[in-house]
Protein backbone atom coordinates (compact mmCIF):
# COMPACT_ATOMS: atom_id res chain seq x y z
CA UNK A 1 0.00 0.00 0.00
CA UNK A 2 0.91 3.39 -0.75
CA UNK A 3 0.31 6.05 2.11
CA UNK A 4 1.24 9.94 2.15
CA UNK A 5 0.10 11.34 5.54
CA UNK A 6 -0.08 15.09 5.80
CA UNK A 7 2.29 15.81 2.72
CA UNK A 8 3.56 19.24 2.33
CA UNK A 9 6.20 20.58 0.40
CA UNK A 10 7.60 23.91 -0.90
CA UNK A 11 9.91 25.70 -2.69
CA UNK A 12 10.49 28.51 -1.15
CA UNK A 13 7.29 30.41 -0.23
CA UNK A 14 5.66 28.28 -3.25
CA UNK A 15 3.49 25.49 -1.43
CA UNK A 16 3.87 22.48 -4.30
CA UNK A 17 1.78 20.31 -1.68
CA UNK A 18 -0.27 21.30 0.92
CA UNK A 19 -1.16 18.80 3.71
CA UNK A 20 -1.92 15.69 1.06
CA UNK A 21 -3.48 12.83 2.40
CA UNK A 22 -3.39 10.22 -0.35
CA UNK A 23 -3.71 6.52 -0.05
CA UNK A 24 -3.58 3.40 -2.94
CA UNK A 25 -4.68 -0.41 -1.88
CA UNK A 26 -1.81 -2.98 -3.25
CA UNK A 27 -3.14 -4.04 -7.30
CA UNK A 28 -5.03 -0.96 -7.18
CA UNK A 29 -5.02 2.17 -9.96
CA UNK A 30 -5.05 5.46 -8.80
CA UNK A 31 -5.60 8.27 -10.92
CA UNK A 32 -4.55 11.87 -10.16
CA UNK A 33 -6.02 14.38 -11.81
CA UNK A 34 -6.19 18.14 -11.88
CA UNK A 35 -5.01 21.09 -14.34
CA UNK A 36 -1.45 21.93 -15.39
CA UNK A 37 0.46 22.97 -12.38
CA UNK A 38 -1.10 21.79 -9.68
CA UNK A 39 1.44 19.27 -8.31
CA UNK A 40 0.33 15.90 -10.02
CA UNK A 41 3.78 15.34 -10.92
CA UNK A 42 5.52 16.64 -7.43
CA UNK A 43 3.31 13.84 -5.98
CA UNK A 44 4.86 11.27 -7.95
CA UNK A 45 8.47 12.17 -7.22
CA UNK A 46 7.64 12.67 -3.31
CA UNK A 47 6.20 8.43 -3.74
CA UNK A 48 9.59 7.73 -5.67
CA UNK A 49 11.96 9.61 -2.95
CA UNK A 50 12.90 12.07 -5.49
CA UNK A 51 12.17 14.82 -3.38
CA UNK A 52 12.03 15.16 0.41
CA UNK A 53 9.05 16.32 2.04
CA UNK A 54 8.51 19.39 4.10
CA UNK A 55 6.32 17.80 6.77
CA UNK A 56 4.37 14.61 6.67
CA UNK A 57 5.45 11.19 5.67
CA UNK A 58 5.66 8.38 2.82
CA UNK A 59 4.74 5.21 3.53
CA UNK A 60 5.46 2.04 0.86
CA UNK A 61 3.97 -1.07 2.25
CA UNK A 62 4.37 0.30 5.95
CA UNK A 63 8.15 0.96 5.59
CA UNK A 64 8.42 5.18 6.21
CA UNK A 65 10.82 6.22 3.95
CA UNK A 66 10.33 9.79 4.13
CA UNK A 67 13.88 10.24 5.66
CA UNK A 68 15.93 7.46 4.00
CA UNK A 69 18.84 8.09 2.55
CA UNK A 70 19.37 7.19 -1.19
CA UNK A 71 20.99 4.04 -0.35
CA UNK A 72 17.79 2.71 2.43
CA UNK A 73 15.90 4.06 -0.49
CA UNK A 74 17.16 1.64 -3.49
CA UNK A 75 15.62 -1.65 -2.22
CA UNK A 76 12.16 0.54 -2.06
CA UNK A 77 12.82 1.94 -5.41
CA UNK A 78 13.81 -1.13 -6.84
CA UNK A 79 10.11 -2.52 -6.50
CA UNK A 80 8.42 1.05 -8.18
CA UNK A 81 9.13 2.16 -11.85
CA UNK A 82 8.13 5.80 -13.49
CA UNK A 83 7.05 6.21 -16.68
CA UNK A 84 8.19 10.08 -16.96
CA UNK A 85 6.31 12.56 -18.82
CA UNK A 86 8.79 13.48 -21.63
CA UNK A 87 10.20 9.72 -21.28
CA UNK A 88 13.54 10.07 -19.93
CA UNK A 89 14.94 8.02 -22.36
CA UNK A 90 19.05 8.59 -22.19
CA UNK A 91 19.35 9.72 -25.45
CA UNK A 92 22.86 8.46 -25.50
CA UNK A 93 21.85 4.94 -25.07
CA UNK A 94 19.94 2.54 -27.71
CA UNK A 95 16.66 1.36 -27.22
CA UNK A 96 17.61 -1.95 -26.34
CA UNK A 97 20.64 -0.02 -23.86
CA UNK A 98 17.36 1.55 -22.45
CA UNK A 99 15.52 -1.40 -21.51
CA UNK A 100 18.61 -3.20 -20.35
CA UNK A 101 19.56 -0.14 -18.23
CA UNK A 102 18.40 -1.58 -15.02
CA UNK A 103 19.10 -4.99 -15.24
CA UNK A 104 22.65 -4.47 -16.39
CA UNK A 105 23.42 -1.66 -13.40
CA UNK A 106 21.80 -3.60 -10.74
CA UNK A 107 21.06 -7.11 -11.89
CA UNK A 108 24.09 -10.02 -11.76
CA UNK A 109 22.38 -11.49 -15.14
CA UNK A 110 24.30 -13.22 -17.77
CA UNK A 111 24.13 -10.64 -21.05
CA UNK A 112 21.90 -13.95 -22.31
CA UNK A 113 19.24 -13.30 -19.84
CA UNK A 114 19.24 -9.77 -20.39
CA UNK A 115 18.14 -9.75 -23.72
CA UNK A 116 15.54 -11.85 -23.79
CA UNK A 117 13.83 -10.18 -21.24
CA UNK A 118 14.47 -6.82 -23.66
CA UNK A 119 13.26 -8.80 -26.44
CA UNK A 120 10.24 -9.59 -23.86
CA UNK A 121 9.83 -5.83 -22.86
CA UNK A 122 9.48 -4.75 -26.01
CA UNK A 123 7.53 -7.54 -27.71
CA UNK A 124 5.08 -6.27 -24.86
CA UNK A 125 5.08 -2.94 -25.87
CA UNK A 126 5.03 -3.76 -29.68
CA UNK A 127 8.30 -2.52 -30.63
CA UNK A 128 10.19 -5.94 -32.31
CA UNK A 129 13.39 -5.41 -33.69
CA UNK A 130 14.00 -1.19 -32.66
CA UNK A 131 16.66 -2.49 -30.21
CA UNK A 132 19.39 -0.70 -32.41
CA UNK A 133 17.14 2.51 -32.69
CA UNK A 134 18.34 5.66 -30.19
CA UNK A 135 15.60 7.61 -28.69
CA UNK A 136 15.84 10.73 -31.42
CA UNK A 137 15.15 8.23 -34.39
CA UNK A 138 11.43 7.02 -32.69
CA UNK A 139 8.25 8.56 -33.12
CA UNK A 140 6.40 9.84 -30.02
CA UNK A 141 4.11 7.14 -29.61
CA UNK A 142 7.01 4.57 -29.82
CA UNK A 143 9.23 6.81 -27.36
CA UNK A 144 6.60 6.51 -24.53
CA UNK A 145 6.27 2.70 -25.51
CA UNK A 146 9.95 2.12 -24.56
CA UNK A 147 9.69 4.09 -21.63
CA UNK A 148 7.06 1.84 -20.77
CA UNK A 149 9.61 -1.60 -21.74
CA UNK A 150 12.20 0.15 -19.51
CA UNK A 151 9.63 0.58 -16.65
CA UNK A 152 8.57 -3.08 -16.34
CA UNK A 153 11.79 -4.59 -17.49
CA UNK A 154 12.22 -4.76 -13.88
CA UNK A 155 9.06 -6.19 -12.88
CA UNK A 156 8.17 -3.87 -10.30
CA UNK A 157 5.22 -3.91 -8.08
CA UNK A 158 4.16 0.28 -8.44
CA UNK A 159 4.26 1.70 -11.33
CA UNK A 160 3.98 5.73 -11.75
CA UNK A 161 2.91 7.21 -14.79
CA UNK A 162 3.29 10.59 -15.53
CA UNK A 163 0.82 11.48 -18.23
CA UNK A 164 1.29 8.81 -20.23
CA UNK A 165 -0.98 9.90 -22.85
CA UNK A 166 0.15 13.67 -23.30
CA UNK A 167 0.91 14.71 -26.67
CA UNK A 168 0.01 11.88 -28.25
CA UNK A 169 -2.61 11.29 -31.01
CA UNK A 170 -5.95 9.20 -30.45
CA UNK A 171 -4.30 6.20 -31.93
CA UNK A 172 -1.38 6.53 -29.87
CA UNK A 173 -2.86 7.07 -27.14
CA UNK A 174 -5.56 4.40 -26.72
CA UNK A 175 -1.90 2.25 -27.46
CA UNK A 176 -0.83 3.31 -24.17
CA UNK A 177 -3.70 3.18 -22.29
CA UNK A 178 -4.50 -0.63 -23.64
CA UNK A 179 -0.66 -1.09 -21.89
CA UNK A 180 -1.62 0.20 -19.20
CA UNK A 181 -4.77 -2.14 -18.63
CA UNK A 182 -2.71 -5.15 -19.58
CA UNK A 183 -0.13 -4.20 -16.75
CA UNK A 184 -3.29 -3.58 -14.39
CA UNK A 185 -4.23 -7.20 -15.26
CA UNK A 186 -0.49 -8.74 -14.05
CA UNK A 187 -1.63 -7.09 -11.05
CA UNK A 188 1.10 -3.83 -10.19
CA UNK A 189 -0.06 -1.16 -8.34
CA UNK A 190 -0.68 1.78 -10.23
CA UNK A 191 -0.57 5.64 -10.17
CA UNK A 192 -1.78 7.80 -13.32
CA UNK A 193 -1.24 11.18 -13.44
CA UNK A 194 -2.83 12.73 -15.93
CA UNK A 195 -5.44 15.90 -16.83
CA UNK A 196 -7.13 13.74 -19.75
CA UNK A 197 -10.43 13.00 -18.10
CA UNK A 198 -10.87 10.10 -21.12
CA UNK A 199 -8.36 8.17 -19.94
CA UNK A 200 -8.55 9.05 -15.78
CA UNK A 201 -11.90 6.75 -16.63
CA UNK A 202 -10.38 4.20 -18.96
CA UNK A 203 -8.00 2.87 -16.29
CA UNK A 204 -8.72 4.17 -12.71
CA UNK A 205 -10.17 2.46 -10.13
CA UNK A 206 -9.93 5.43 -7.99
CA UNK A 207 -10.41 9.36 -8.93
CA UNK A 208 -7.96 11.98 -6.89
CA UNK A 209 -8.23 15.48 -7.66
CA UNK A 210 -5.33 18.04 -6.98
CA UNK A 211 -5.66 22.20 -7.23
CA UNK A 212 -3.10 24.52 -6.55
CA UNK A 213 -1.22 21.27 -4.26
CA UNK A 214 -4.49 20.86 -1.87
CA UNK A 215 -6.18 17.43 -2.43
CA UNK A 216 -10.01 18.96 -3.99
CA UNK A 217 -11.85 15.21 -3.81
CA UNK A 218 -11.25 11.66 -3.54
CA UNK A 219 -13.34 8.67 -4.32
CA UNK A 220 -14.61 6.27 -6.92
CA UNK A 221 -15.27 7.48 -10.64
CA UNK A 222 -19.25 7.40 -10.06
CA UNK A 223 -18.51 9.12 -6.51
CA UNK A 224 -16.88 11.92 -8.52
CA UNK A 225 -19.23 12.06 -11.82
CA UNK A 226 -22.16 12.46 -9.31
CA UNK A 227 -20.66 15.14 -6.99
CA UNK A 228 -21.92 18.51 -6.13
CA UNK A 229 -18.68 20.06 -6.25
CA UNK A 230 -18.33 23.23 -8.59
CA UNK A 231 -14.36 22.49 -9.21
CA UNK A 232 -15.35 19.18 -9.93
CA UNK A 233 -18.34 19.52 -12.17
CA UNK A 234 -15.68 22.28 -13.87
CA UNK A 235 -13.21 19.65 -14.42
CA UNK A 236 -15.51 16.99 -15.96
CA UNK A 237 -17.40 19.55 -17.91
CA UNK A 238 -15.85 18.10 -21.11
CA UNK A 239 -17.40 14.58 -20.22
CA UNK A 240 -20.76 15.62 -19.99
CA UNK A 241 -20.69 18.14 -22.88
CA UNK A 242 -19.52 15.16 -24.54
CA UNK A 243 -22.62 13.24 -22.56
CA UNK A 244 -25.11 15.87 -24.20
CA UNK A 245 -23.62 16.13 -27.20
CA UNK A 246 -23.69 12.26 -28.00
CA UNK A 247 -27.46 12.34 -26.64
CA UNK A 248 -28.54 15.29 -29.15
CA UNK A 249 -26.67 12.99 -32.09
CA UNK A 250 -28.62 9.87 -31.24
CA UNK A 251 -32.07 12.44 -30.71
CA UNK A 252 -31.33 13.77 -34.36
CA UNK A 253 -31.14 10.38 -35.49
CA UNK B 1 11.00 50.99 -1.20
CA UNK B 2 13.64 53.52 -1.98
CA UNK B 3 15.95 52.46 -4.40
CA UNK B 4 19.44 51.91 -1.67
CA UNK B 5 16.95 49.73 -0.55
CA UNK B 6 16.41 47.65 -3.39
CA UNK B 7 20.54 47.54 -4.14
CA UNK B 8 20.59 46.51 -0.29
CA UNK B 9 17.82 43.46 -1.33
CA UNK B 10 19.92 42.79 -4.59
CA UNK B 11 23.09 42.64 -3.23
CA UNK B 12 21.97 40.53 -0.33
CA UNK B 13 20.23 38.30 -2.42
CA UNK B 14 23.63 37.93 -4.67
CA UNK B 15 25.37 36.88 -1.61
CA UNK B 16 22.89 34.27 -0.31
CA UNK B 17 23.08 32.93 -4.36
CA UNK B 18 27.08 32.99 -4.09
CA UNK B 19 26.68 31.10 -0.93
CA UNK B 20 24.23 28.87 -2.06
CA UNK B 21 26.26 27.70 -5.20
CA UNK B 22 29.80 27.78 -3.04
CA UNK B 23 27.40 24.93 -0.57
CA UNK B 24 26.17 23.33 -3.53
CA UNK B 25 30.03 22.71 -5.19
CA UNK B 26 31.19 21.63 -1.73
CA UNK B 27 28.46 19.26 -1.04
CA UNK B 28 29.34 17.93 -4.91
CA UNK B 29 33.34 17.76 -4.10
CA UNK B 30 32.90 15.90 -1.53
CA UNK B 31 30.49 13.33 -3.21
CA UNK B 32 33.24 13.43 -5.81
CA UNK B 33 36.11 12.38 -3.35
CA UNK B 34 33.53 10.04 -1.61
CA UNK B 35 33.07 8.19 -4.79
CA UNK B 36 35.83 8.32 -6.98
CA UNK B 37 36.21 4.35 -7.68
CA UNK B 38 33.34 5.59 -9.73
CA UNK B 39 35.93 5.77 -12.44
CA UNK B 40 36.57 2.54 -12.35
CA UNK B 41 33.30 1.05 -11.75
CA UNK B 42 32.25 3.00 -15.14
CA UNK B 43 35.57 2.35 -16.82
CA UNK B 44 33.96 2.66 -20.34
CA UNK B 45 32.24 6.05 -19.34
CA UNK B 46 35.61 7.23 -18.45
CA UNK B 47 37.26 6.04 -21.41
CA UNK B 48 35.12 8.01 -23.47
CA UNK B 49 35.11 10.72 -21.76
CA UNK B 50 39.17 10.53 -21.92
CA UNK B 51 39.03 10.60 -25.18
CA UNK B 52 36.34 13.64 -25.84
CA UNK B 53 38.07 15.64 -22.88
CA UNK B 54 41.69 14.51 -24.82
CA UNK B 55 41.84 13.14 -28.29
CA UNK B 56 39.22 15.42 -29.85
CA UNK B 57 40.78 18.60 -28.10
CA UNK B 58 44.00 17.85 -29.36
CA UNK B 59 43.55 20.07 -32.49
CA UNK B 60 42.35 23.30 -30.24
CA UNK B 61 45.28 22.60 -28.04
CA UNK B 62 48.23 22.21 -30.69
CA UNK B 63 47.14 25.41 -32.47
CA UNK B 64 46.76 28.06 -29.58
CA UNK B 65 50.29 26.09 -28.20
CA UNK B 66 51.69 26.60 -31.49
CA UNK B 67 50.75 30.42 -32.13
CA UNK B 68 51.69 31.08 -28.31
CA UNK B 69 55.15 29.64 -28.92
CA UNK B 70 55.49 31.84 -32.33
CA UNK B 71 53.82 34.98 -30.49
CA UNK B 72 56.18 34.83 -27.50
CA UNK B 73 59.52 34.53 -29.54
CA UNK B 74 58.68 37.51 -32.08
CA UNK B 75 57.68 39.69 -29.27
CA UNK B 76 60.72 38.88 -27.15
CA UNK B 77 63.01 37.92 -29.82
CA UNK B 78 63.03 41.15 -31.20
CA UNK B 79 63.34 43.21 -28.26
CA UNK B 80 66.16 41.15 -26.57
CA UNK B 81 67.92 41.30 -30.23
CA UNK B 82 68.58 44.83 -29.89
CA UNK B 83 70.91 44.17 -27.10
CA UNK B 84 72.63 41.20 -28.19
CA UNK B 85 70.77 38.77 -25.75
CA UNK B 86 68.60 36.22 -28.68
CA UNK B 87 70.70 33.84 -26.59
CA UNK B 88 68.14 33.96 -24.37
CA UNK B 89 65.27 33.49 -26.51
CA UNK B 90 64.64 30.08 -25.68
CA UNK B 91 65.19 29.65 -22.31
CA UNK B 92 62.45 32.77 -22.01
CA UNK B 93 59.68 30.71 -24.32
CA UNK B 94 60.26 27.81 -22.55
CA UNK B 95 59.79 29.19 -18.95
CA UNK B 96 56.82 31.47 -20.49
CA UNK B 97 55.27 28.28 -21.82
CA UNK B 98 55.93 26.00 -19.43
CA UNK B 99 55.45 27.49 -16.10
CA UNK B 100 52.40 29.73 -17.35
CA UNK B 101 51.28 30.34 -20.92
CA UNK B 102 50.89 26.31 -21.39
CA UNK B 103 48.85 25.42 -18.54
CA UNK B 104 46.65 28.50 -18.55
CA UNK B 105 46.01 29.28 -22.17
CA UNK B 106 45.20 24.84 -22.25
CA UNK B 107 43.16 25.23 -19.01
CA UNK B 108 41.08 28.55 -20.40
CA UNK B 109 40.44 26.86 -23.47
CA UNK B 110 39.68 23.40 -22.05
CA UNK B 111 37.26 25.09 -19.25
CA UNK B 112 35.50 27.01 -22.88
CA UNK B 113 35.47 23.16 -24.59
CA UNK B 114 34.88 20.85 -21.58
CA UNK B 115 33.01 23.02 -19.39
CA UNK B 116 30.47 23.72 -21.82
CA UNK B 117 30.42 20.29 -22.88
CA UNK B 118 30.00 19.29 -19.19
CA UNK B 119 27.50 21.76 -18.19
CA UNK B 120 25.47 21.51 -21.26
CA UNK B 121 25.14 17.97 -21.57
CA UNK B 122 24.49 17.36 -17.88
CA UNK B 123 22.02 20.26 -17.79
CA UNK B 124 19.83 19.27 -20.87
CA UNK B 125 19.92 15.35 -18.98
CA UNK B 126 18.59 17.29 -15.55
CA UNK B 127 15.69 19.18 -17.35
CA UNK B 128 14.51 16.10 -19.42
CA UNK B 129 13.90 13.95 -16.54
CA UNK B 130 16.87 12.07 -17.13
CA UNK B 131 18.86 13.08 -13.79
CA UNK B 132 15.87 11.79 -12.06
CA UNK B 133 15.71 8.40 -14.04
CA UNK B 134 19.05 7.52 -13.14
CA UNK B 135 18.06 8.25 -9.21
CA UNK B 136 14.85 6.00 -9.74
CA UNK B 137 17.16 2.99 -10.73
CA UNK B 138 19.13 3.62 -8.22
CA UNK B 139 22.06 4.96 -10.39
CA UNK B 140 24.04 7.93 -7.98
CA UNK B 141 24.33 10.68 -11.20
CA UNK B 142 27.41 12.06 -9.46
CA UNK B 143 29.16 8.50 -9.68
CA UNK B 144 27.93 7.50 -12.96
CA UNK B 145 28.20 11.34 -14.89
CA UNK B 146 30.34 13.53 -12.47
CA UNK B 147 33.52 11.62 -11.44
CA UNK B 148 33.98 10.05 -14.92
CA UNK B 149 34.11 13.03 -16.21
CA UNK B 150 36.49 14.59 -13.61
CA UNK B 151 38.60 11.65 -13.90
CA UNK B 152 39.03 12.22 -17.38
CA UNK B 153 39.88 16.03 -17.24
CA UNK B 154 42.37 15.19 -14.32
CA UNK B 155 44.19 13.08 -16.45
CA UNK B 156 44.00 14.08 -19.74
CA UNK B 157 44.59 17.96 -18.93
CA UNK B 158 48.23 16.95 -18.23
CA UNK B 159 49.47 15.53 -21.44
CA UNK B 160 47.37 18.29 -23.47
CA UNK B 161 49.25 20.84 -21.63
CA UNK B 162 52.49 18.81 -22.50
CA UNK B 163 51.40 19.03 -25.79
CA UNK B 164 51.08 22.93 -25.65
CA UNK B 165 54.38 23.57 -23.98
CA UNK B 166 56.18 21.40 -26.48
CA UNK B 167 54.42 22.79 -29.53
CA UNK B 168 54.94 26.39 -28.34
CA UNK B 169 58.56 25.82 -27.47
CA UNK B 170 58.99 24.18 -31.24
CA UNK B 171 56.97 27.11 -32.52
CA UNK B 172 59.00 29.70 -31.09
CA UNK B 173 62.46 27.31 -31.86
CA UNK B 174 60.80 28.12 -35.50
CA UNK B 175 60.80 31.71 -35.76
CA UNK B 176 63.83 32.22 -34.03
CA UNK B 177 65.20 30.42 -36.89
CA UNK B 178 63.35 31.72 -39.22
CA UNK B 179 62.83 35.23 -38.66
CA UNK B 180 66.06 35.95 -36.33
CA UNK B 181 68.54 33.49 -37.77
CA UNK B 182 69.16 31.98 -34.42
CA UNK B 183 70.87 28.84 -34.87
CA UNK B 184 68.06 25.86 -33.91
CA UNK B 185 70.31 23.37 -31.64
CA UNK B 186 71.29 26.75 -29.86
CA UNK B 187 67.65 27.38 -29.10
CA UNK B 188 66.61 23.98 -28.17
CA UNK B 189 69.93 24.03 -25.53
CA UNK B 190 68.99 26.52 -23.99
CA UNK B 191 65.11 25.99 -23.61
CA UNK B 192 66.45 22.56 -22.25
CA UNK B 193 69.29 23.39 -19.68
CA UNK B 194 67.07 26.39 -18.88
CA UNK B 195 64.21 24.69 -17.01
CA UNK B 196 65.05 23.74 -13.45
CA UNK B 197 62.77 20.95 -11.62
CA UNK B 198 61.00 23.76 -9.88
CA UNK B 199 59.18 25.16 -13.36
CA UNK B 200 59.01 21.74 -14.24
CA UNK B 201 56.56 21.12 -11.24
CA UNK B 202 54.84 24.38 -10.89
CA UNK B 203 53.94 23.81 -14.66
CA UNK B 204 53.21 20.24 -14.53
CA UNK B 205 51.29 20.41 -11.06
CA UNK B 206 48.69 23.14 -12.38
CA UNK B 207 46.80 20.48 -15.28
CA UNK B 208 45.84 18.44 -12.63
CA UNK B 209 44.18 21.15 -10.64
CA UNK B 210 42.70 23.09 -13.47
CA UNK B 211 41.31 19.80 -14.47
CA UNK B 212 39.81 19.08 -11.33
CA UNK B 213 37.88 22.92 -11.01
CA UNK B 214 36.98 22.78 -14.73
CA UNK B 215 35.47 19.24 -14.63
CA UNK B 216 33.92 19.72 -11.17
CA UNK B 217 32.66 23.16 -11.75
CA UNK B 218 30.97 22.76 -14.66
CA UNK B 219 29.36 19.51 -13.76
CA UNK B 220 27.89 21.09 -10.38
CA UNK B 221 26.43 23.87 -13.04
CA UNK B 222 24.69 21.55 -15.23
CA UNK B 223 23.21 19.11 -12.34
CA UNK B 224 21.64 22.25 -10.88
CA UNK B 225 19.97 23.48 -14.23
CA UNK B 226 16.44 24.56 -13.51
CA UNK B 227 14.06 26.41 -15.80
CA UNK B 228 14.40 24.78 -19.49
CA UNK B 229 16.47 25.96 -21.94
CA UNK B 230 17.03 29.34 -21.18
CA UNK B 231 18.65 27.92 -17.70
CA UNK B 232 21.04 25.58 -20.01
CA UNK B 233 22.37 28.34 -21.89
CA UNK B 234 22.65 30.15 -18.47
CA UNK B 235 24.13 27.21 -16.71
CA UNK B 236 26.77 26.65 -19.61
CA UNK B 237 27.75 30.30 -19.87
CA UNK B 238 28.17 30.26 -15.95
CA UNK B 239 30.47 27.08 -16.27
CA UNK B 240 32.65 28.77 -18.41
CA UNK B 241 32.81 31.79 -16.91
CA UNK B 242 33.64 30.65 -13.46
CA UNK B 243 35.88 27.92 -14.70
CA UNK B 244 37.97 30.04 -16.53
CA UNK B 245 38.17 32.86 -13.41
CA UNK B 246 38.92 29.71 -11.00
CA UNK B 247 41.94 28.85 -13.32
CA UNK B 248 43.32 32.13 -13.46
CA UNK B 249 43.08 32.51 -9.66
CA UNK B 250 44.70 29.32 -9.24
CA UNK B 251 47.04 29.85 -11.50
CA UNK B 252 47.93 32.79 -9.20
CA UNK B 253 48.02 30.84 -6.47
CA UNK B 254 49.98 27.83 -7.16
CA UNK B 255 52.82 30.53 -8.76
CA UNK B 256 52.71 32.39 -5.57
CA UNK B 257 53.21 29.37 -3.57
CA UNK B 258 55.73 27.78 -5.14
CA UNK B 259 57.91 30.86 -5.19
CA UNK B 260 57.22 31.21 -1.37
CA UNK B 261 58.24 27.52 -0.66
CA UNK B 262 60.18 26.28 -3.77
Amino acid sequence: MIYLKNVTISFGDQIILDNIDFKVNKGETAVILGPSGAGKSSLLKVILGLWKVDTGNVIIDGIDITNLSERELFPIRQRMAMVFQGNALFDSLTVEQNVAYFLRENKNLSEKVIREKVRECLSFVNLDDTENLYPEELSGGMKKRVAIARAIASNPEIILYDEPTTGLDPINSKVIIDLIKKLQKNGATSIVVTHIIRDALAVGDSLTLIEDGKLVASGTVDQLLTSDNKFINEFFYEIHDEAALLNQIKTKN
Amino acid sequence: MTTIEKINQEVASSFRRLLYRFQEYTLMSIEIFKGWKAAFKYKYDTLLEMYLTGAQSFPIVFLSGLFMGIILALEVGHRFSTFGAKTIIGRTVALGMVRELGPVIAGLLLAARVGAKNASELGAMQISEQIDALRAFGTNPVQKLVVPRTAAAVIMFFPLTLITDIVGILGGMLVSATSLNLDPSFYWKSAVYGLQGKDLFVGFIKPFIFGYFVSSISCTYGLSTTHGTTGLGRSTINAVVVSSIVILFMDFVLTKVVWEIL
